[in-house]
């Protein structure tokens, strides 16, 4: 079937998202919780996208698409929508995510500037007990690329998503650290994680360890 | 992107044979992180604890950095020419004295293709020989040897998308999960998926927990598992009788042969319940699209070679071969085991398995390098250690191999290499066999050297360099010609790529390859002149004369170890995820404050007998040696068994590995040892021969 994205027509198979069209179109969709290694998850919302004849931009990476369609990237609903969540993310880090990793891009790409909401921030959290790999909590956005890369990836179920709302993180099995869980050192979840709350010592010491100087024990 | 590092170069993993494409992130003149290569066809954007994060290796202080030789009771350090000199003194002299049969060389699974096809050059044009051999020998020798019996080439008939395309996947003495890490995590997703898994293995492996079934066999009788599953294949009327007709031969002897293995029969030798290989049997038969794995639990047996044929004669009699999800996919161990043995790193064949007895071939080989050469082959690893103990051997050019620690009956090795008049190491570290060499030459690492490695699904990749060898250490294919210049034959490469070059214009079936051509995905031998290469084999015809498969029919027989009163349990030996084989690169990184040490897995039942709690040591005799190390209780291992890996020194684990071997390639026995396990603080302990437990 096609379907045409900004004036792009692709040809696209039954069953393909409108990421993956808009992606196959050559056009940019912002996205945090996305990784085409694992199943869409679309938790995040900043992979908006306006289509014609639909009142409320929708979620291009488990939307799916039909023929014909008119999808619109640069939608104005859409990118208010994307742009005030990727604000609201940054306004509860401790301080502005590190220039290499995809959240800076995709702030950087919406052209997000100092958060306008000024409300509370995540507390420094480390843990450095794992020889390779390190948790820097305050840097967890909740997107559940980790815990998804652990399951669908390597299939070592080690990490899970813990708490509510604010609080809401990521733990390495019962909340014992990488090495007294399950966890098989792959490396997947400092791979895919989009803020580097989980990175590796060795990256971090490219840049000064926080995690190594702050751990709780 | 913005970015921390200095350059990024992809590369190809040198750990396993599953060939992960990885990029290699470079700060200040070397490696300092690796993550994978979203577009590496057999890692698909995923790693392991050994590819990611095993790289600081590359960086320890105790990297050879200059050319050592030996003086008096040590080493002192040496120019290159000095070092290339004593090479060249020493084996023109054996040569003279002796003839060049005197000397012997290895290359290694870990080197390139280039390095290795260089290495055989200059075993056979600059020294003269045949005897060149390889690793592989050690490991998976005999799935070569049956594969090409059978089928008539050596590789895998797929690729690993073939799991994910499987509605059933057979694994026969692998586990792959520890082994082979990333193919572990694809095959253990594809099983959450809905692929069917079967695990035969003495021990519960971690994907038995993920599978239908776990058979747990006897080690050593996996002939009678193979003929027991063919048996209720046929006696259910599971054969794809049209694929046998048109494409194989010999069924009929099989058939007849394996009458006699009913499962009860069965289940008798090899302790599985008849009802499990009846259920095994059918779940594999009457599949749709079936793969078959195995790894060395197949392999490293007395009669490795025939149970590779007997895995061959049950995917030929269902048809389960040449179609996606529907392939034999033997997991080769070593990133280059596969491309080492295609670069006739072999003493009886050169480049995609033509002996060297046809006349045709040798010919064509001593017109291109302008040498004459021998038409009968050269010794086999075992053959050469024989050889040196009893005094025909004189001189050995080991490249990238501890033979001291990972061949079986060290103390035989070891006898060997002190046996031997002249012995050259090149390698990166100083290893258990560099300790006897008399000249150590200081190479480089796969993150330092530009070349192919070919995996386990016959994919060369491209091996590109992410940092300087150190000091004044050179890359494997550079200290090889040199020292093939030295002894007077130039075999005039300026790159790897020049070798690729040589090997394509030689080989018919690798006409098309080229590293240009190789790219960033790789290519899958056969590969045609124009560059079309071959993702399934065998999808017309076999490549054996008259283009069918061959059937053998070949019966269980005894393991070559049994248990005995003396020596009640069989050790199996095998791979830890955190390590790699001899432990040179893992254990020079954080890999072992993951696991600092290895231990015996034994079965509580066996454990209170022997009176041993966990973490207690114990002591491990066999017929030929006698090692110590801490228990671990675990229901893992079968009541009966043992089991241990060899990634440790301070074990040496070979130790007690005696000389039994495959019956076609000499590859040996590893997996069926007869040991006594005794509690060191047990009142009947007896006391140790003290030569046998160097620490």
């Amino acid at each position: 079937m096609k379907v045409t994205v900004d004036a792009v027509e692709v040809e696209v198979e039954e069953g393909t998202t409108m990421l993956e069209a808009a992606r196959a179109a050559g056009r940019y969709v912002p996205t945090l919780c996305f990784d085409e290694r694992m199943a869409p998850f679309g938790a995040c919302r900043v992979c908006m996208v306006g289509v014609e004849g639909n009142d409320a931009p929708l979620a291009s990476c488990t939307t799916p698409c039909s023929d014909g369609q008119q999808i619109h990237t640069d939608d104005e609903t859409a990118r208010r929508i994307a742009t005030a969540t990727v604000e609201l993310v940054l306004s509860e880090l401790p301080a502005e995510p590190e220039e290499h990793t995809e959240l800076a891009e995709v702030a950087r790409a919406l052209e997000v500037g100092e958060p306008r909401w000024q409300g509370v921030q995540h507390e420094p959290k480390h843990d450095a007990r794992h020889p390779y790999l390190a948790f820097q909590h305050e840097l967890c956005i909740s997107c559940g690329r980790c815990v998804r890369a652990c399951d669908e990836v390597q299939g070592a179920f080690a990490l899970t998503a813990t708490g509510r709302g604010f609080h809401s993180n990521v733990t390495a099995g019962l909340d014992s650290g990488f090495t007294d869980s399950t966890c098989v050192t792959c490396g997947a979840c400092a791979d895919t994680c989009p803020t580097d709350a989980i990175t590796e010592h060795l990256l971090l010491d490219l840049v000064g360890d926080p995690a190594k100087d702050g751990g709780p024990q | 992107m913005s970015t921390r590092f200095d350059q990024s170069t992809t590369t190809t993993c040198g750990y396993c044979g599953v060939g992960c494409r990885l990029e290699a992130h470079r700060v200040d003149g070397s490696v300092r992180s690796i993550s994978p290569a979203m577009d590496g066809p057999a890692n698909k954007g995923h790693t392991c604890v050994k590819g990611r994060f095993a790289h600081q290796f590359a960086r320890s202080r105790d990297r050879l950095t200059a050319p050592l030789v030996r003086e008096n009771d040590g080493f002192r350090l040496a120019s290159w020419d000095e070092a290339i000199g004593r090479i060249t003194e020493a084996f023109n002299k054996i040569k003279a004295e002796h003839g060049p049969d005197a000397i012997a060389g290895l290359a290694s699974s870990r080197g390139t293709n280039e390095d290795c096809y260089a290495m055989q050059r200059l075993m056979r044009a600059a020294v003269g020989t045949h005897n060149i051999d390889n690793c592989s020998r050690v490991c998976h020798s005999p799935t070569s040897f049956a594969m090409r019996s059978s089928l008539g080439l050596s590789g895998a008939t797929g690729s690993f998308d073939d799991f994910e395309a499987a509605d059933v996947a057979l694994l026969v003495g692998v586990n792959p999960t520890q082994g082979h890490p990333v193919v572990g995590a694809r095959i253990k997703q594809a099983a959450i998926n809905g692929l069917k898994l079967i695990t035969a293995d003495p021990r519960r492996i971690e994907l038995s927990d993920y599978g239908e079934l776990h058979l747990p066999m006897r080690p050593g009788t996996n002939a009678a598992l193979l003929n027991g599953l063919a048996h209720v294949v046929i006696r259910d009327g599971m054969v794809d009788s049209a694929f046998v007709d048109a494409r194989t031969e010999g069924f009929d002897a099989t058939a007849e042969l394996v009458e006699a293995y009913t499962p009860d029969a069965v289940e008798g030798i090899t302790g599985i319940p008849a009802a499990d290989i009846e259920r095994a049997a059918h779940l594999y038969g009457e599949a749709e699209n079936a793969c078959i794995s195995w790894g060395l639990g197949v392999t490293e047996h007395l009669y490795g070679s025939e149970v590779v044929q007997l895995i061959c004669n049950l995917a030929l009699m269902t048809g389960n071969i040449a179609r996606p999800g529907a392939a034999l996919l033997p997991l080769r161990g070593q990133n280059n085991v596969q491309g080492s043995s295609d670069h006739a790193a072999l003493p009886d064949t050169w480049t995609d398995y033509r002996p060297v007895t046809d006349d045709a071939v040798t010919s064509s080989f001593e017109e291109r390098w302008g040498v004459k050469l021998k038409r009968e082959r050269g010794m086999t690893i075992p053959e050469m250690f024989d050889a040196a103990v009893e005094g025909s051997l004189k001189a050995m050019y080991i490249f990238g191999e501890d033979v001291a620690q990972t061949d079986p009956d060290t103390a035989h090795v070891e006898k060997a290499l002190d046996s031997l008049d002249f012995l050259v190491c090149q390698d990166i570290f100083d290893t258990e066999t560099s300790k006897h060499a008399d000249v150590i030459l200081p190479a480089s690492s796969f993150l330092e050297k530009t070349g192919t490695f070919t995996n386990a699904e016959r994919r060369l990749q491209m091996v590109t360099p992410a940092a300087d060898p150190p000091g004044s250490a050179k890359t494997d294919l550079e200290i090889i010609c040199m020292v093939s210049k030295a002894l007077g034959h130039d075999m005039g490469y300026e790159s790897s790529a020049d070798v690729m070059d040589e090997v394509a214009e030689m080989t018919p079936r690798y006409a098309g390859i080229s590293h240009d051509r190789i790219g960033r995905t790789g290519l899958q031998w056969p590969v045609a002149k124009d560059g079309t290469d071959t993702p399934i084999l065998y999808t017309e015809r076999f490549e054996r004369e008259g283009g069918l498969a061959r059937f053998a029919a070949l019966p269980y027989k005894p393991p070559g170890d049994a248990a005995d009163d003396e020596f009640p349990l069989i050790l199996v030996t095998g791979r830890r995820l955190e390590h790699y084989n001899a432990g040179t690169m893992t254990r020079r990184t954080e890999n072992l404050s993951l696991l600092p040490s290895d231990t015996l897995e034994v079965n509580p039942v066996d454990a209170e007998r022997i009176g041993v709690k966990a973490g207690e040591e114990v002591t491990v005799r066999s017929r030929v040696g006698e090692i110590r190390l801490p228990a671990d209780v675990t229901e893992r291992i079968e009541p009966g068994h043992v089991f241990t890996a060899f990634h440790f020194p301070e074990v040496r684990t070979n130790l007690l590995v005696g000389q039994s071997a495959d019956v076609n390639t000499s590859c040996p026995e590893y997996k069926v040892v007869a040991v006594s396990v005794e509690s060191v603080r047990s009142p009947g302990e007896r006391p140790q021969p003290a030569e046998l437990v160097t620490a």
